[in-house]
């Protein structure tokens, strides 16, 4: 397949799972909106604003990985009900462009989420511009951790309601216990071990050091997050690039 | 020359079997380029494990298959790039038109897009969904939906499809408009290897087939070919006039609604014949049908479900 072959099959599967979609239902807009928006609320109204910071931050990271996460559901209901993974792997298109068009189309449903916590990152004068490399850099391995995980998960789910079970409990490991919405120095010391184990913390660390407390992270200290970051993130694309069911065995 | 698809000694017993059935057991097919190639047999007989093998879905546990000469296991990016399949119990994405589900998947293949718009159209045409162009598959009938699969997947460029079960739900009508893309597909050299339990669709539409039982492979070849390999090739209905004491001796009787059914060879078929019209009984004379042929080599009807097992099989893995 060449480069252009593969390009044509990457926009229309971010057409059909993204775009069109939309059009038949534009509330999906608002879906990964919700509870980044929620949690932010919250976070506001019990910190009387003094937290707001955190929950925007929050937000964004939450956001990203929610449209890598999503997936799971995607891809386990195409799989199973509809039989659309058979279809794809019986033609042309090779699982990697598969994945990144899945991945692609779910981040156009996370458009309205990202822009309206960008909106409110610039707003309240977190953005400067090494904060604004930094944020980019953690959101796009935070997406591709993700996405790499769902779609690994995706492949071994027999039912599409065992995606509801594991969403929570995802949501739960990389997003309530970490520290995403808060300073990780407010956990009590066994959380703050549990936590180490979670990329996210290694993500909201990276971003609210630079965005919120501005150079009071170490040089040291980025390097270690941003190793940890990449190094889960990279683990997770060869899971899924070794272990992922494509072909059935 | 090239074989479009080829088994040998193929197997495969799928990973969570509890009772170590074999969905398939030591097929070997050789399935040649162009035309279509029918692969009948009851539910849950191994058809579906044989298509999702050959269209590089699933792993073989034993043996090897080939795809235009191109092994499975190992070629499959190679193969991949060739073949296009409607799975058994697939639907189209219900968010899409009818157009877009023909349109996208041959965008997907990597057509261009003038292309793809044609082939979408003329598919449309040939399968009568053009009034359906924009409608959402959410709003149609199961029997449409399936027919915009087959449109998808023949409107393809693939040398080789395969079509798994491809006219479940379809109303008379409709299968025969299936079966005319069908054939033109054929014509175009295309190899289509289809799986029915539909054994009228599988005799207007094969050149070959194979009638597969328990995951085995019992009868090969051209519906003629099946016919010669038989007992009992001819089928005579006789109303009236003759007992049955007199039949037996032709070959297998079976009593019918207000006669008699005579399975015999040729010859025996003609003297039954004559002998029945000399004594003005009614009377219907004709080769076997894949029907009867099915059911003299399983012994069961192919509508007789007691394919559980290996379904539950299929459908676990």
């Amino acid at each position: 397949m060449s480069e252009r072959h593969r390009l044509r099959s990457l926009f229309s599967l971010v057409l059909l799972n993204g775009l069109i979609p939309i059009r038949t239902q534009p509330l999906y807009l608002v879906n990964l909106l919700a509870s980044p928006l929620s949690f932010l609320f919250f976070i506001d109204v019990i910190s009387k604003g003094t937290l707001i910071s955190y929950g925007i931050t929050g937000g964004l990271i939450l956001t990203m990985l929610s449209a890598g996460t999503g997936l799971q559901t995607d891809l386990t209901h195409y799989r199973h009900d509809l039989k659309f993974q058979d279809v794809v792997v019986a033609s042309p298109v090779e699982a990697p462009v598969y994945v990144a068009g899945m991945a692609l189309s779910e981040l156009v449903y996370s458009l309205p989420g990202i822009a309206v916590f960008v909106a409110l990152f610039i707003a309240n004068g977190l953005a400067t511009p090494e904060a604004a490399l930094v944020v980019a850099g953690v959101l796009v391995l935070v997406w591709g951790f993700a996405t790499a995980l769902a779609f690994t998960l995706a492949t071994y789910f027999e039912d599409v309601r065992e995606t509801f079970m594991f969403s929570p409990l995802i949501s739960l490991l990389l997003t309530v216990l970490p520290p995403v919405y808060y300073p990780l120095a407010y956990l009590p010391a066994w959380a703050q071990l549990v936590a180490r184990f979670s990329p996210t913390t290694y993500a909201a660390n990276l971003v609210q050091g630079v965005a919120i407390h501005g150079q009071s992270i170490s040089p040291a200290a980025a390097a270690l997050d941003w190793g940890v970051l990449g190094a889960v993130t990279a683990a997770l694309f060869l899971v899924a690039a070794f272990k992922a069911r494509w072909k059935e065995p | 020359m090239t074989l479009a698809i080829e088994a040998d000694h193929l197997g495969k017993v799928y990973p969570h079997s509890a009772s170590g059935v074999a969905a398939l057991s030591d097929v070997s097919l050789a399935v040649p380029t162009g035309g279509v190639y029918g692969l009948i047999g009851r539910n849950g007989a191994g058809k579906t494990t044989f298509i999702r093998i050959a269209a590089t879905q699933l792993t073989p546990t034993s043996g090897t298959a080939r795809v235009l000469g191109l092994d499975v296991q190992g070629d499959e990016r190679a193969i991949r790039a060739r073949i296009a399949c409607v799975p058994q119990e697939s639907r189209p994405l219900y968010f899409l038109r009818t157009e877009e589900v023909v349109y996208l998947y041959l965008k997907m293949r990597g057509l261009p897009s003038a292309d793809a718009r044609r082939r979408t159209k003329e598919a449309l045409d040939e399968l009568s969904l053009t009034e359906h162009r924009t409608r959402l598959v959410s709003r149609l009938s199961g029997g449409t939906r399936r027919r915009v699969l087959c449109a998808m997947v023949l409107a393809s460029d693939a040398d080789v499809m395969f079509l798994d079960e491809p006219t479940t739900g379809l109303d008379p009508l409709a299968r025969r408009e299936v079966w005319q893309a069908i054939r033109r597909a054929s014509r175009e050299h295309r190899t289509i290897l289809l799986t029915t339990h539909y054994l009228d669709e599988a005799e207007a539409l094969s050149g070959r087939l194979a009638l597969v039982e328990r995951g085995r492979v019992v009868l090969e070849g051209s519906p003629a070919d099946l016919r010669a390999r038989i007992r009992h090739p001819y089928r005579v209905t006789i109303r009236g006039a003759i007992p049955r004491s007199e039949l037996d001796g032709f070959g297998d009787v079976s009593e019918i609604e207000g006669g008699f059914l005579v399975f015999a060879q040729e010859e025996a078929a003609r003297e039954l014949a004559r002998r029945a019209l000399e004594r003005g009984a009614k009377l219907s004379m004709g080769p076997v049908s894949l029907e009867d042929i099915f059911l003299e080599v399983v012994g069961r009807a192919i509508d007789d479900d007691n394919g559980a097992e290996e379904k539950a099989l299929e459908e676990s893995a």
